[in-house]
This record gives structure tokens, sequence and C-alpha cells, in this order.
């Protein structure tokens, strides 16, 4: 997991890089295009393409069948039920194209909102900063945890324990910069950026353990052994696109409405039946 | 405590779609979002159309009863289903009831009834087919031929239809951008029964039936028949391909033949489609496509469209052809190919350029959706009203075995079209006519008569049972529809005419001419097609179209000579002379009976009928320079083409047939009595206008006419001896 998102960091570090952060439309034009554009040769490649053909035109003949014949009731509550049996079917035939392509465009996608999805955090605001124990790990407890903090960085008000080994802080962020927060458990350290002020540019709003860690690849993977579980930061949504909801939800969106778009107007160039 | 947006988990991701579609489906990417995108609009379509559909459901009913009542409260029969079988002819049908090849026929007739059907004057399918629909004669349907002559211009125009472009366009450029559609109008007057039906509440699917392009609406489903035209607005143009001939294009009639330059194996070429209306002088549209010839097969890829492979002596699928009028306009037909010969020449046909019913440039269908419906579930299929390719065979461009494939392939496609109305009407009326009968008749009779003029280049043995087969093909068909349907439902099978046989032809204008009542320009002694050198200030009369001879009268052609006081003694003087006209070669009269057409109609459109019609001795027809209005040498030709058989001769010698399950009260039924009674057997009153009978019996009783019909009532009058019910020396 790790090295899979380092790999795919270093690949689009270099692939963003040219407009970089200043105008993030230009990669979230381009990337949903190429998306799209994915998902076509995929479809083509692997998918039943017959198969969606004839389920398509069944669905399309059992709605008309509905239409044509409305004043007869024993032909319109059958044709409805075989549209949709032929939408399960038609929903089957794309399963395949789904598995080989999720790989691949959770990246893309990843990627787009590990860069374009979260702004720094203002100068003189306040963060919450939230530590979760490993309870596998164990031999560590929330009065054990301690944080250091960087210059610029101050405590808010004294952190809160809870029984099931979480942490929390709030901190005052007085300095701008990509702060280096250190946690203590024990004689286990970890430690969390924190971006505070200036130019827009990548967030890194959680450091985990679990599968999520392929969701937010912009800091390392803790280690097994650590006793640290996750460790999470109050993310400030940036609107990457107008009229697109802030943060990761507007990216999923634009990136959703964009290759769509893209694949169903390329559709017939690359000769996919959809 | 979580501060943070989570976002979605991929094992929850059925559930993630449900509830919050736009994130899960992105993060699977755009194929779930097409796959998705396009399930969830047809659940939302199939629910909306599932339950609108049923919540209205009792509103129609309440509205419908409030209207009509029952509809069926005093029917005896609430599912009629009409085949018709152009041109199934009774003496044919006779004899082949007699050697047992119609076993499902001879089942109907002895259920309940077969006899000859009376058809209409003149007997030929639009015409009797009009009558059938509307129940009327042809003076007040108007339709009294395929085509008429424009009195304006003596020009032909088609009798059925009437096409013009949008008024209104657009000028951009050198685009043209029509606003509004074209207008289309059916001239057939009256009206159909099956309207009749839909205002009464009682359903119908309606197909094939002639006469019925434009589809006009109504409360059912129609499919469009006879003179639907194809993609380039004829009543049928075929092209033919070939490396043979080096002198350029040569026309043949009823297609055109492209000549291919052959480079290796490879040939380059276009195939020709509608004029582009939407280009100022666009010409016609055209399709480039690559031929490469292989060992008894050509591969054929059409530029931006479908390649595929064909084999020597074989048809293709239907291909679809897309032309393109205007940046994002397209205009969409379907074609099949068959590929006659390899080496030494290729020779390639493709059938006309039929309208796509899957997205018809023209609508063919009632509502327009229905023939998109019947596209996608059956696939493609034969469109064009006249859709077995005659000309094609007639001018040798593909053989009788080429033409009975397509033929029967059209008919194969027919079939199950037929067979789903059947099932999705429980109760109502289907109609449908099988043009295979009469276009196989058409193409084949010379097979039943072995001195037959067609057969002197031909061979003349390869299809003797091709008439038989189509018969019995029909006849397990209505196999069929007897065990799908049961007793419940009434079905007849008619057809609008039978057949005889088309041995000599005879030029009525170069007949004319002889006797002084068509005159031609100073120096012409014939006349090329459509009245080339007629000089109309001297001609009294004209013949045009397939039995009609037009007086040229004043104040109704544009050159009339003859006036009203003149008028009817001349017809009259006509029809005598006609009568009289005996073939040089047999000494025998060519024609049975010439009516005046003031005699036989009193209807509204009496006046646009042709003036004198023409009912030939069996044997005889038209000529067919006569019907292209030329006036020839010679009055009387032997007719060598392959369209050997024919109908449009008097019509007492070719009645149509009429099987029906139930057994009838009347001994002579007419075509006119169907519509009646079948309205009739619904349980209400034919619209006054309908000139047919009732011809069952009263509810709760029983017809008294039944069984099958007595062969020696039926006129053999210039039957092939192939024909004969009733061979020299065999016992009747």
């Amino acid at each position: 997991m790790g090295l899979f998102n380092r790999i795919c960091t270093a690949i689009f570090d270099v692939l963003l890089a040219p407009f970089g952060h200043g105008r993030p439309w230009f990669d979230l034009v381009l990337w949903p295009l190429v998306g799209g554009i994915l998902a076509l040769l995929v479809i083509k490649a692997v998918s039943n393409q017959a198969g969606i053909t004839r389920a398509k035109n069944f669905i399309q003949v059992h709605l008309l069948e509905v239409v044509l014949f409305r004043d007869d009731l024993r032909t319109v509550l059958p044709a409805t039920v075989k549209s949709l049996g032929y939408n399960v079917l038609y929903l089957g035939y794309n399963i395949v194209p789904m598995v080989i392509m999720f790989v691949p465009m959770t990246a893309i996608l990843v990627q787009l909102v590990s860069n374009y999805a979260y702004a720094p955090l203002p100068v003189g605001s306040t963060a919450l900063v939230v530590a979760k124990l490993d309870a596998d790990v164990g031999g560590v407890t929330p009065a054990d945890v301690k944080l250091d903090l960087p210059e610029g960085v101050s405590l808010d008000a004294p952190p809160v324990r809870t029984p099931d080994g979480e942490v929390a802080w709030r901190l005052r962020l007085d300095a701008p910069g990509d702060h280096v927060l250190t946690l203590h458990a024990g004689a286990a350290t970890e430690t969390k950026t924190l971006a505070v002020g200036g130019e827009p540019r990548k967030v890194s709003v959680l450091r985990t353990k679990s599968w999520e860690a392929l969701l937010y690849p912009a800091e390392a993977v803790p280690s097994a052994e650590s006793p640290f579980e996750e460790i999470s930061i109050q993310a400030r949504k940036d609107q990457a696109m107008p009229f697109f909801p802030d943060g990761e939800s507007g990216i999923l969106g634009w990136f959703f409405g964009v290759s769509l778009l893209a694949g169903f107007l390329l559709k017939d160039l690359f000769g996919v039946t959809l | 405590m979580a501060p943070r947006t989570r976002l979605p988990v991929p094992y929850a991701f059925a559930v993630a779609y449900l509830l919050a579609p736009a994130i899960a489906q992105a993060y699977i990417g755009p194929g779930a979002g097409f796959a998705f995108a396009g399930s969830l609009a047809v659940m939302v379509a199939a629910f909306a159309l599932a339950i609108g559909t049923i919540l209205l459901w009792p509103f129609t009913f309440i509205i419908r009863t409030i209207r009509v009542g029952n509809p069926y409260k005093r029917a005896q029969a609430r599912r009629v289903i009409v085949m018709g079988l152009d041109g199934m002819d009774p003496g044919l049908t006779t004899k082949f009831l007699r050697e047992g090849k119609l076993p499902n026929l001879q089942k109907l007739a002895e259920k309940g009834v077969f006899r000859a059907l009376d058809t209409s004057n003149p007997s030929m399918s639009p015409v009797a087919w009009s009558t059938f629909a509307t129940g009327v004669d042809p003076s007040r349907h108007g339709i009294f031929d395929f085509i008429t002559r424009d009195p304006c211009t003596y020009a032909p125009i088609l009798s059925s239809t009437d096409i013009k472009n949008a008024e209104r366009v657009l000028n951009i450029g050198k685009y043209i951008v029509p606003l509004g559609k074209p207008k289309i109008e059916l001239l057939q007057k009256s009206e159909a029964f099956w309207k009749v039906l839909g205002e009464k509440h009682i359903p119908s699917i309606i197909q094939r039936v002639p006469i019925t392009f434009p589809p006009v609406k109504f409360r059912g489903l129609l499919l469009s028949g006879m003179c639907v035209p194809d993609l380039r607005g004829s009543q049928g143009t075929f092209s033919f391909f070939s490396t043979a001939n080096n002198e350029g294009k040569a026309a043949f009639t009823g297609g055109e033949q492209t000549v291919l330059r052959r480079k290796g194996n490879v040939i380059r070429s276009r195939i020709v489609g509608p004029d582009n209306s939407m280009v100022r002088d666009g010409g016609r549209m055209t399709l480039p496509f690559t031929l490469t010839v292989g060992k008894d097969k050509v591969d054929i890829s059409i530029d931006g469209g479908e390649s595929f492979e064909l084999k020597h002596r074989t048809y293709s699928e239907w291909i679809h052809l897309s032309f393109k009028a205007a940046p994002g306009v397209y205009v969409a037909g379907i074609a099949r190919f068959y590929l006659s010969s390899v080496e030494p020449d290729v020779n390639l046909y493709m059938t006309p350029i039929h309208i796509d019913p899957e997205s018809p440039a023209m609508p063919i269908s009632h509502p327009e959706v229905y023939s998109v419906y019947l596209a996608k579930r059956f696939g493609p299929f034969a469109t064009l009203g006249l859709a077995e390719d005659t000309w094609a065979l007639n001018e040798r461009v593909i053989d009788e075995g080429a033409f009975f494939d397509q033929a029967m392939a059209f008919c194969d496609e027919r079939e199950k079209l037929f067979f789903d109305a059947v099932a999705h009407t429980r109760e109502g009326l289907v109609t449908t006519v099988f043009d295979t009968t009469d276009r196989v008749q058409h193409m084949f009779y010379r097979y039943l008569d072995p001195t037959h003029p067609a057969n002197r280049d031909k061979e003349a043995t390869a299809y003797a049972d091709a008439i038989p087969r189509v018969y019995a093909h029909m006849d397990a068909m209505i196999g069929k529809l007897l065990a799908e349907v049961g007793d419940d439902a009434v079905v007849m099978v008619m057809s609008d005419h039978g057949f005889t046989n088309f041995r000599r032809g005879v030029n009525l204008n170069t007949w004319l001419f002889r006797e002084g009542y068509l005159a031609l320009k100073d120096g012409h002694t014939v006349s090329g097609d459509w009245f080339e050198h007629v000089d109309w200030s001297r001609t009294q009369a004209f013949s045009m179209g397939l039995t009609g001879l037009f007086i040229n009268r004043k104040g109704r052609e544009k050159e009339g000579i003859v006036a009203d006081a003149e008028y009817p003694a001349l017809v009259k003087e006509l029809c005598a002379k006609l009568e009289a006209l005996v073939d040089p070669e047999n000494g025998k009269p060519a024609i049975r009976k010439a009516v005046a057409a003031f005699e036989a109609f009193d209807g509204p459109y009496v006046f646009e009928a042709p003036d004198v019609l023409v009912g030939y001795e069996g044997g005889y027809r038209h000529s067919w320079t006569c019907a292209t209005g030329s006036v020839t040498t010679e009055v009387f030709e032997d007719n060598t083409k392959s369209w050997s058989g024919d109908h449009c001769v008097d019509p007492s010698i070719v009645p149509g047939v009429f099987f029906c399950n139930r057994k009838i009260a009347v001994e002579k039924p007419h075509i006119q009595d169907i519509p009646f009674s079948i309205l009739s057997l619904f349980g209400h009153t034919p619209p006054k206008q309908m000139q047919g009978r009732m011809l069952f019996a009263a509810p709760g009783q029983e017809g008294t006419v039944g069984g099958p019909l007595d062969p020696r009532s039926l006129p053999q009058s210039g039957s092939a001896p192939g024909a004969l019910i009733f061979p020299e020396g065999a016992d009747a």
C-alpha cells in the first residue's frame, strides 16, 4: 500500500507539475478526459459489446412496448419487469470493465483530491488534531500520548483523551508554513504535517494504517508496529471548480461529470457501445 | 469523534450507489458511470411509465366507458385477424388444395369457408386494398391505379401520395435548413375502417396494407406498406456495381449501374443515396466504399460505416447506410447486397435503399416509434412498399434464385412482425398483408406455361415449384396462426385479386394513334416515354397506367380538346372499338370488357378516374411501353420479361380468395364486404358511406355458406397449362 502510494504520488507529482496548483482547471479537465477515454478503451477491450448492445436494445424494446400497448396492463407489467431484468443484465455486462478500471481510476481521482480538494488552514485560525491509538499494538494508553509543537503553532486548549483510545488537541495556527507535528506514545514517535497559510498546495489531512491510506497518499503510511492507527487534521475544503461543491465531493462530481461527458461524446469515435 | 470528511468505502459500493450515486460512481470511474447513468435512467423511465400507465388506466377506462360504453357489448367476436395474401389466386389455391399441398387452408375451408372474393375494378393492389381499407369503390376512395396523369402536364404522378418539401426554409450560406417537416399527404379519400374501430376504442394493428403511406393517425398501430418510397424517394431503385461495362454508367428500368474500376484486388466506388436537399445544388449524397476481391467472395468496407464479407451468390444482412447531409445531419437507410459473380467480372447487386425503420427519414408507421419498436425487437426489415425487387430480375441483374431468396427473406421478416401483432392483440383487430405471393407469381408464372414468350431466352424448369412453394409456405404460417389463436378469434385469409398469364402486351397508345384518337407531332410515327412527341392539341384520348384510358377533356386536362357534349359518345365509341380489338396472332379478342367510368361509378371522385377501364382477357395486359406512355410500331407484342403473370385484366377473371374459420351467409363475397363485416362483427354499425354487406349470419345463427369452393365456378381465362385446375383428361 505504501509502495503503491509512493509510486502513484511520484508519477502524479510529475504529471501535475506543469501547471501546478495555481491553475487546477487544467488538470481537472485533462484527467477526467483521460479517464473517460481510458474507460472507453477498457470497455471496448474487455466488455461484451454485443451483449451490451443486445441488453440495451431489449431495454428499449420493452420500454417502447409499455408506451405502445399502454392500454393493456397484461402487456405493460411484464414489459416493465423485462426492461428491469435487462437493466440488471446490462449492469452485469459492465462489471468486468468496472473492476478493471477501479484501480487506475481511483489512483487518478485520489491524486486529484489530494492535490486540489483541500487548502492550507489560515493563519490565526484553530485546527483540531486527532490521534487514534491502535488497539492491536497495545502497551500505550491515551494518557501516554504527547504532542510536540513546532514554532508557529500553539496549544489553544488542553488535550481531550477518550476511553476508546483517541486524543484530540485544538491548536492555534500563529505562523504560515508546512509545520511538522511530532506525536509521542511511549517510545514511539510519529509526525504529521500541518499546512498553514501561503499558496495553494497539496494538503494531507490523514495519515492512517488502514486501507484508507490509498485515498490519502500525501504522507507515508505509519509502520505496522506504530501505536498510532491514524492521525487526522481538520480539513479546510477548497472549491476547485466554480458551481461545484468544495472539497472532495466537488472534485468527485466534476470528475464524474466530465469523464462521463467525454465518454459519451467520444464513444462513436472509439466504436464503443455504452 | 471524526472531524475530517471520510471518503466512501468501496465495499459499501452498492449501498453508497443508492445513497450517494455521484460519489460512488466517480470512485469506480466513468465506466461505472456510463452503466449506472444509463441504468438509472432506464429504471426511472420504466417505473415512471409503468406507474403512470397503471395510475392512468382507471381514468382512461372511465373515460372510455363514458364515451363508448363497453366497446364489445354487441360484439360477435372480440378478436379478428385478417391475413392478406396479396394476389393469392383461387384457381391455383384450389389446384394446390387438391394436390394436398395446403393442409391448413384445407382445414380452414372444411371448418369454415373458402370462396372466391370478387375484387375491385381495376383489379390491382392499390385499388383493391383501398377498397378493403375503406369499404367503398374506387370512385369513393379515389385510387384507380398506381399512377395517374397530372392533368396540368400529362406527366405521371403517384395516385396515392403527394410529397412536398417544407414550405419555409432558412438559408445559411450553402445550407438550406427546413423550418418544418416535408408535407406528405395520403391522397386516398374516405376513411379506413380501423379508424372507425379506434374511435370505438377497439385497438388495431395494421401492417403493410397497401396505400397506407403516409400513415394516418388513429387509435392503433400501423406500419405502412405498398407505396412507401425508398430513401431516394422512388418506388425502388436498385444499384448494380460491375466491372463488366467499361462504357460508363448504364441505366436500367428500376435501377442504375455503376462501373467498377479494378486495381489489383481492390475496387473503390460509391453508393449513390438520396438528393441532398439541405445543400444548395448538393446533388446526390454518396457513400464511398472499398471492395476487396477474394476467392469466391468480396470484402466490403463502407467509409465510416460497416465492413462485411460477402460470399458468392449470397445476400448480406441488412447493412446500415448513413448519408451525411450537413454537419451533424445524417439520413439513415438500409440495404442488402448480393454478389452474383466474382470472376471474371465482379457483379454486385444492392437492393434499393430502404428507409431505416429504426431511424426513419420519413414516417412509415403510426405512431412513429412503432417501426422503431419492431426494428429493435426483430432487427432491420424491408420497408419499401414494393420491397421485392422485381425490376432487378426483369432486367436480369439478379437471377430467379436471388429474387426468390430475397422475397422469402422479406416474407420471414413480416412473419415475425405479424406474430408479434397477434401476440399483442388479445382483443381487437390485426391485419397484415404479405406481398410475397403476388411478387413470386408475377415473376415465376412463366414456369407454369412451357410456351410462354418469356421462356425463350431463359431456363424454364429450375423454379417450376416456386409458386407452390410460396403457397405452401403461407399455408404453414396459417397453420401456426390457427394453433396460436384458437377458436375464439375470427381468422380471415384473403387476397385482393387472383392471377393469370401475361403472354401478350397491348399498346393502346399505338392503337389510339392508328385509330386517329392520338396525334403525334409532325414527322413522328412513334413516341418515347411519357408522350414525348404527342400533339395534345389534336389528341382525344391517351393511355397511362396499367388499365386506364383517359379522354383529353376540355376543362380538366391542360390542353383538353374534347368538350363535355362530345364526351359520352366518344367514351362509348372507344369502349365498343376496344372490345372488338383482336390479336392478329390468334384472331381472338384481347379485351373482354371496356367500361365507361361514368357508367361504372357514381362516387364523388369519378371525375378523376380514367375514363375507360380496360378489362383484358386472360393472357393480355397493357404492354410495358404502353404503361409508360410510349407510341410504338406494333399494337401487340410478346411479353418476354420475367414479369410473366399479372392481374390487370377484367376483374371477373381474377377474383381473390376468402377463407374464414366461420361459415358465412353470402355466396359471392366481395372485397368491400370485409371491412363492413369486421365492423359488424365487433358490434358496431358501419358508416353510411360503406358499400359492403355483412358476410356473417346474425348473432346466434350459423352461416349457411361454408366448405370448400366449387372449382368449376372459377374463371380460367388465359390460365397457363400449369395453372389449370382440371388439366385436359383429368377427372374433375
